[in-house]
């Protein structure tokens, strides 16, 4: 398990292609700026995933009937739904100052890297690197929590997406 | 497994949601009073927490978002 904060430099040697995995990793980051988080989370690389248009989990979540647009409006309404059990209101104006720190990477997020890391050794051609379906099928595993309540709301089959980039992952080359 | 929607699953995740919105409502609010001039000694006050605690988690933000703190040592 991870005991460091965020550091693109140290997430990216994780990741295959290599001529997209800074990318990948430099847009966890943004996404969890954008959610106004303090760390990276599972459902802000499930957003990365959706906006990278090269890799093959993009593709499988668009046929799963989640583009990035979707996923965005599925995560704000498990939000509104989660809060509104507490009688709350998401507060969407009310933003401090961002501070310009490294964020930290969070336990779904953490949790997620290391089930890719298991599924990516465990399909063929069992390389220890992660492909963007190896890491959508880490994110995917979770069984509760925001992503697979989201996944929920927005009336997606996770079990068969998981299926999908499993097979996905067994015939990648790389 | 328990399924991800429903009770208690509803109620854990707003417990968390809940503990993300109140840090992001301190962090709005403590910038807000202190842009208003208020000091470190008040926003504790309101806070119930000590007035070392606020400096601690709060300082390098406001900073940041470049209010003068000058003569805010109370």
């Amino acid at each position: 398990m991870f005991r460091f904060h965020l550091s693109v430099e140290r997430l990216a040697p994780l990741f295959v292609p290599k001529e997209t995995a800074l990318v990948v990793v430099r847009q966890f980051v943004v996404e969890a700026k954008q959610d106004a988080a303090k760390a990276v989370e599972a459902e802000h690389m499930l957003l990365t995933l959706a906006t990278n248009e090269a890799g093959d989990a993009c593709r499988l979540l668009n046929e799963s009937g989640l583009t990035y647009k979707q996923l965005l409006a599925a995560l704000h309404e498990e939000r509104r739904r989660t809060l509104a059990f507490a009688g709350v209101e998401p507060l969407d104006e009310t933003e401090a100052t961002e501070l310009d720190r490294p964020l930290t990477l969070g336990t779904s997020a953490k949790v997620a890297l290391k089930r890719a890391m298991v599924a990516s050794r465990e399909q063929p051609p069992r390389r220890p690197h992660i492909r963007s379906t190896g890491l959508l099928v880490g994110i995917l595993q979770a069984e509760l929590g925001t992503v697979p309540r989201t996944l929920a709301i927005a009336g997606v089959d996770r079990g068969a997406l998981i299926a999908r980039a499993a097979n996905e992952m067994s015939k990648a080359t790389c | 497994m328990p399924a991800p929607l429903g009770a208690p699953a509803d109620g854990l995740a707003a417990a968390s949601a809940l503990r993300a919105l109140a840090d992001r409502l301190e962090d709005a609010e403590v910038e807000r009073a202190m842009r208003e001039g208020w000091t470190w000694s008040q926003v504790a006050e309101a806070l119930g927490v000590t007035r070392q605690a606020v400096h601690k988690k709060h300082l390098r933000r406001l900073l940041a978002a470049r209010i003068d703190l000058r003569r805010r040592d109370v």
